[in-house]
């Protein structure tokens, strides 16, 4: 136990945080512990923390995905654009939306691998491509309408007291949880976020777990999208502008290292917790969402100047050994 | 290997660098576009688009010299966004308040006011050892909130402002025949031509490309890396505040969202202008014109009356992919030409290849 | 007395030591260069001339001893802070700045011109300084384009322009062709001639004959001897590297040699190495000797797939092959256990467990692709056993063990992918003598059950007492093969360094 402490202090100091922060929302307001309160506290974001758990893969890996937000809004579109057209079934739109989601990361990973680009700049022109994509299908229109199954599976509960969304959440946080601990294939992505030629010298095919991760990150962002248009019951060009910057956030702050190769499913699920806890808190008592912005900026940033500063002062004190082993 | 070496001093051969064929291309590409797209709009590019041109184009054309400097020490600035929205708050705050006060002092404040922020980011990565990205992400929402507090819910509206402030935004300096030259565009002007020349000739400014082309190499130069990485992110903050002075000037109203999406519309712009992400390569001449052409692109596209306006920003991502792949492919080019020319002028073979080759095919 | 010997001392180093860990890699070494003198520095690897060198350029500091350059104290404390005393070292590869210019690179830490830099006078200068060393290249190019041999000219550059008192060249002629190594000497004698002092640290016996004056042998972080160039003969040269005596190895058993299970032949890589043929028998341990850079690793890294062969063939068991990757390679039961741990031998930050099986990912891959972690610590609780890895726990990360625990666990995990042919690349360098004498016994006992193992080793003494038989490569080429009984270390040494 002492071990696997000192192994993931991270996640350890967002238990901290976690147990904290609820305690000063018990403290403060006695709604807080009511079943709607917390299906409210995931309800609102529900769809940034299902794209969250693939970007934490896709981090590991030693990639980055600026483009899901755009992703997101692409899919609804095309969703909405085809139920516009009216000659498709509504469930062949949903389903040509999340394909076409999945078909913009596949061309996105494709890019990075084969011209050997740095997917920030890859994914930041799908960013910005996607979002275009969006508005060329909707223009400025806004299609709601959508049928009444649809819109009931995005606003009612589905499984007890759970709409649909939440089910997927869950279900998908615990398969992700499982490939990426337990599996043979979150193995190969640690291996490669930390050291590309090592996994090469291991036999492992490197570009295609890439690829399947580009893959995955576009077929669950279209799949938010679709999400995101069922639970708002409508869809716009600009349907989850900007949530590319809280998704990473998160990701980051469940100590998954930006270098690639570090970090755990247990962090990033508890980042998600201890940021939902910190906004619902201060929702209910009325604190300002651009502060709750500002606290979880501070928090991504503290995370990780907190633990430089500490370790600067460390080797300040104790004698300047060099610990470099003989070459 | 019997060269004359005061031969090869007196007439070295000529040989392309990399950012001046960036640069004209990135022209070339700007007036091809024009003239495919004055077959197909009226007027086209007359005074009026000049006019258009010039005054859109200057925040984010300023913005992106600050962050191509951030970019070529193989940094990146996320928080100029939010640094933009905050300076035009304060500025425009400040005139509410001092209607008396000319340009210039709301010019310094909001200067200083961005440098401030900039600085921030710049203790946070160069002394604090953050990551660029985590800690400009981070920055970008604390500025965002730190706006939003000191605005207490109230916007900055135009009847509140002195006249002079959106009149700023118009104020020309030359006017030849209909084409006006507005003071904000000759102020963007300077901007690019200082810092151009500061990079190329200054040697803070060619060490900032020494920096980011290898850390390491750097830090055994003893050049000191962090104290330029520091000042890298001031300059951009410190940009980003005139640029937020030119958002108030332009658009009057400051609400809590002022600015936002401007952060990945500058790095589109460095990338689109050749800075590679990766540092050490670029130039702000090119960032300016990368900014040029995307606008320039947009505003066409607009009067464009066969192809809708929404396809601009797809086109624009596509753009995007494209110069960075072209960046890249002539990059590999130009490398294996020097290489060839090298070999030859010191009377070499082919070079001897050892080592394991990069990246390969080797996946199972 | 030679004219040499006679200059005052410029850089005095005494009594110095340096311990990491267990390994004692400098102990109580003297050294003295003078003004225009070229000084080699022989030693095997691991003889402390690496450490040495990162003493003198401030990367390391000594624990005992003390430097003095010019009479006065020298305690660099960084790389920076040694150049601006006047001490700098060149290294196999340089470092330079690939998107500046020649000239800049030259100049970069120190345009002394003020604030402005003349990119006109610098360039200038530039050409100046390298047509004094018959480089005759456009100093405004970007520096990208220059071959190993260029950056190396640059560097000679930078260190005339900075006035370098002594300049440090540590194996500069490793990537050089023929034709290149004579232009870097006209180079050398071209800075001598100015005054400064040269560390020249090479492999090659007849570059050492060819450009030094005086000659300095260090052996197991000990100063052995300091002589006159004229005084020394290959012979005693040789015989003073190698020194130690290989009856202090492991006494291996006799092996019982089975068919053969490789034959390779005529083998090559373009500019790398060529027509390379050999065969390896079940049960024998093939050594391959030579000095870095020969090729050695490069055989190894094509019968891996990592950087596949051009020209040649490979057959298992009389089937020819064509392995193109390390799946490849793996699949056909060839398996390769790198000489660089950190960049591709083991994931440090993952569990002991994890880079035990993760070549082997396929065998504890259950159903929906989950792993069958039981198994996997069930494994690696084998190999803990049997190859003796002291960790706290099979869950800590590997980059905490000490090198040669994970050398063990990197020899562990090929060992899991149950290869027929194994081939080890310097597998003890850099480990403690307990953990070096464990890798012995495990070699031994591996070619015991039947393995076919090669053996690539730059510890001679080593690669002597463990093969059965002993490749030598020198410059991409085989040149023989002796019984390993029959071969002794200087006939090895001799064939590896090219002396007749």
């Amino acid at each position: 136990m002492r071990e696997w402490a000192r192994n993931h202090r991270w996640e350890v100091l967002l238990v901290g945080l976690l147990i904290a922060t609820t305690a000063i929302n018990i403290a403060i307001t006695p709604v807080y512990l009511g079943v709607g309160n917390f299906i409210n506290l995931f309800g609102l974001s529900v769809e940034k923390i299902i794209v969250a758990v693939v970007m934490a893969f896709v981090i590991i890996n030693g990639e980055i995905d600026l483009s899901v937000a755009s992703v997101m809004g692409f899919s609804a579109a095309v969703m909405a654009a085809l139920y516009v057209g009216g000659d498709v079934p509504f469930v062949v739109c949903v389903a040509i939306a999340i394909a076409a989601g999945a078909t913009a990361g596949l061309l996105q990973g494709l890019v990075v691998i084969r011209f050997g680009l740095p997917s920030l700049v890859v994914t930041l022109a799908g960013l910005i491509g996607f979002r275009g994509a969006a508005r060329v299908l909707l223009e400025d229109t806004a299609v709601g309408d959508f049928p009444e199954w649809f819109d009931r599976l995005g606003q009612q509960p589905l499984l007890g007291p759970l709409p649909l969304a939440m089910v997927i959440f869950i279900v998908e946080l615990t398969i992700a949880w499982i490939i990426l601990e337990r599996g043979s294939f979150g193995r190969k992505v640690y291996a490669i976020g930390n050291s590309a030629e090592v996994a090469r010298f291991a036999g492992i095919g490197v570009t295609g777990v890439k690829l399947k991760i580009f893959v995955t990150s576009g077929l669950v962002a279209g799949l938010a999208g679709v999400l995101f248009a069922a639970r708002v019951g409508s869809v716009r060009g600009d349907l989850a502008q900007f949530f590319e910057l809280d998704i990473i956030t998160i990701v980051l702050l469940g100590g998954v290292s930006i270098f690639g190769g570090s970090g755990s499913m247990l962090g990033v699920a508890l980042a998600i917790f201890t940021v939902l806890n910190i906004r619902n808190g201060m929702g209910l008592t009325n604190v300002d969402g651009l502060i709750q912005t500002g606290v979880i900026g501070l928090l991504l940033i503290g995370s990780v100047l907190i633990p430089n500063l500490v370790q600067k002062a460390r080797q300040r004190r104790s004698t300047p050994a060099i610990a470099h082993a003989p070459p | 290997m019997t060269t004359d070496a005061s031969a090869a001093i007196a007439r070295p051969r000529r040989f392309p660098q990399p950012d001046r064929i960036k640069e004209i291309s990135l022209l070339g590409m700007i007036a091809f576009s024009m003239i495919v797209f004055s077959f197909f709009i009226d007027e086209y590019p007359g005074a009026r688009f000049f006019d258009r041109l010039t005054t859109s184009v200057v925040i984010v054309a300023i913005l992106a010299v600050g962050q191509s400097i951030v970019i070529i020490t193989r940094n990146v600035d996320l928080s100029v966004g939010s640094i933009v929205g905050f300076t035009a708050y304060l500025t425009g705050d400040f005139l509410a308040t001092f209607g008396s006060a000319g340009p210039i002092a709301a010019i310094g404040i909001a200067i200083v006011a961005g440098a401030v922020l900039g600085s921030i980011n710049g203790a946070l990565v160069a002394f604090g050892g953050v990551p660029a990205i985590i800690a400009t992400l981070g920055t970008l929402a604390v500025f965002r909130t730190a706006m939003g507090l000191y605005a207490g819910g109230i916007d900055i509206t135009v009847d509140r402002l002195p006249d002079w402030v959106l009149e700023f935004n118009q104020r020309s300096v030359l006017t030849i025949g209909g084409f006006d030259l507005t003071l904000i565009f000759v102020i963007t002007i300077a901007v690019v031509a200082f810092f151009q020349w500061f990079l190329a000739r200054v040697r803070g400014g060619r060490r900032l490309y020494a920096i980011g082309s290898n850390p390491d190499a750097a830090s055994q130069a003893g050049l000191p890396a962090a104290r330029l990485i520091f000042l890298a992110f001031l300059t951009s903050g410190a940009l980003a505040g005139l640029a937020g002075f030119m958002y108030l000037t332009r658009v009057g109203t400051i609400s809590a969202a002022a600015g936002a999406g401007l952060e990945l519309r500058s790095v589109a712009a460095a990338v689109v202008g050749g800075v590679s992400i990766l540092g050490g390569s670029g130039t702000v001449l090119g960032a300016f014109l990368g900014a040029l052409l995307l606008d320039e692109l947009r505003l066409s596209l607009i009067r464009l009356p066969a192809i809708s306006e929404f396809w601009i920003e797809a086109a624009l991502g596509a753009l995007i992919l494209v110069a960075v792949v072209l960046d890249a492919t002539l990059r590999k080019r130009l490398n294996s030409r020097w290489a060839a020319e090298v070999r030859r002028s010191i009377g070499e073979p082919a070079p001897v290849t050892q080592g394991i080759p990069e990246g390969g095919s080797a996946d199972a | 007395m030679d004219r040499v010997t006679d200059e005052a001392p410029l850089l005095v180093i005494e009594g110095v030591s340096k311990r990491f860990g267990a390994t004692q890699a400098l102990s109580d070494v003297d050294l003295t260069l003078r003004s225009g003198e070229i000084h080699a520095l022989v030693g095997e690897n691991g003889a402390g001339k690496s450490t040495l060198i990162k003493m003198m350029t401030g990367i390391y500091a000594a624990d005992e001893g003390e430097m003095t350059l010019d009479g006065q104290p020298f305690a660099p404390r960084n790389a920076a802070e040694a150049q601006q005393l006047g001490v700098a070292a060149i290294y196999q590869e340089p470092s330079i700045f690939p998107d500046l210019s020649v000239a800049e690179n030259i100049f970069i830490g120190h345009q002394d011109r003020g604030l402005l830099v003349n990119q006109q006078a610098m360039a200038r200068d530039a050409s100046q300084i390298l047509a004094t060393l018959d480089v005759h290249i456009d100093p405004r190019l970007p520096a990208a384009g220059l071959t190993v041999a260029g950056q190396q000219a640059v560097e000679i550059a930078k260190a005339i322009s900075l006035d370098t008192r002594v300049l440090i060249m540590d194996e500069p002629t490793a990537a050089l062709s023929a034709h290149e190594v004579d232009r870097l000497f006209r180079q050398v004698r071209q800075l001598k001639a100015s005054g400064a002092a040269i560390l020249f640290i090479t492999h090659r016996l007849e570059e050492i004959f060819a450009i030094s004056d005086r000659i300095s042998v260090f052996r197991d972080g000990r100063h052995i001897s300091t002589r006159v160039a004229a005084d020394v003969t290959e012979d005693s040269l040789v015989r003073e590297m190698v020194g130690r005596d290989p009856a202090d190895f492991f006494a291996r058993t006799e092996h019982h040699e089975g068919d053969p299970v490789l034959r390779v032949s005529g083998l090559g890589r373009t500019g790398v190495f060529a027509d390379i043929s050999f065969e390896l028998r079940r049960g024998e341990v093939l050594g391959f000797a030579g000095l870095v850079g020969a090729g050695r690793t490069d055989v190894g890294l094509a019968l891996f797939g990592v950087a596949p062969a051009d020209t040649g063939s490979i057959e298992l068991d009389g089937k020819e092959l064509t392995i193109s990757s390390p799946g490849d390679a793996l699949r056909h039961g060839i398996a390769y256990l790198s000489e660089d741990r950190r960049r591709s031998g083991l994931s440090l930050p993952q569990s002991v467990t994890a880079n035990i099986t993760l070549a082997t990912l396929k065998r504890y891959t259950a159903r929906f692709g989950l792993l069958d972690a039981a198994r996997e610590r069930s494994d690696a609780e084998t190999f803990r056993q049997r190859l003796g890895i002291k960790t706290p726990s099979l869950r800590t990360p590997v980059g905490q063990l000490s090198g040669g625990n994970q050398q063990k666990t990197m020899l562990a995990k090929w060992l899991n992918a149950e290869p027929r042919i194994l081939v080890l690349d310097e597998p003890t360098r850099g480990i403690d003598v307990g953990a070096k004498a464990d890798v012995h016994r495990f070699i031994d006992e591996l070619a015991r059950s039947g393995m076919g193992i090669i053996l690539i080793s730059s510890d001679l003494p080593e690669v002597l007492a463990m093969s059965d038989r002993v490749a030598v490569m020198r410059e991409g080429v085989l040149r023989a093969i002796f019984r390993g009984a029959r071969a002794t270390q200087e006939e090895v040494m001799a064939l590896a360094v090219g002396a007749e």
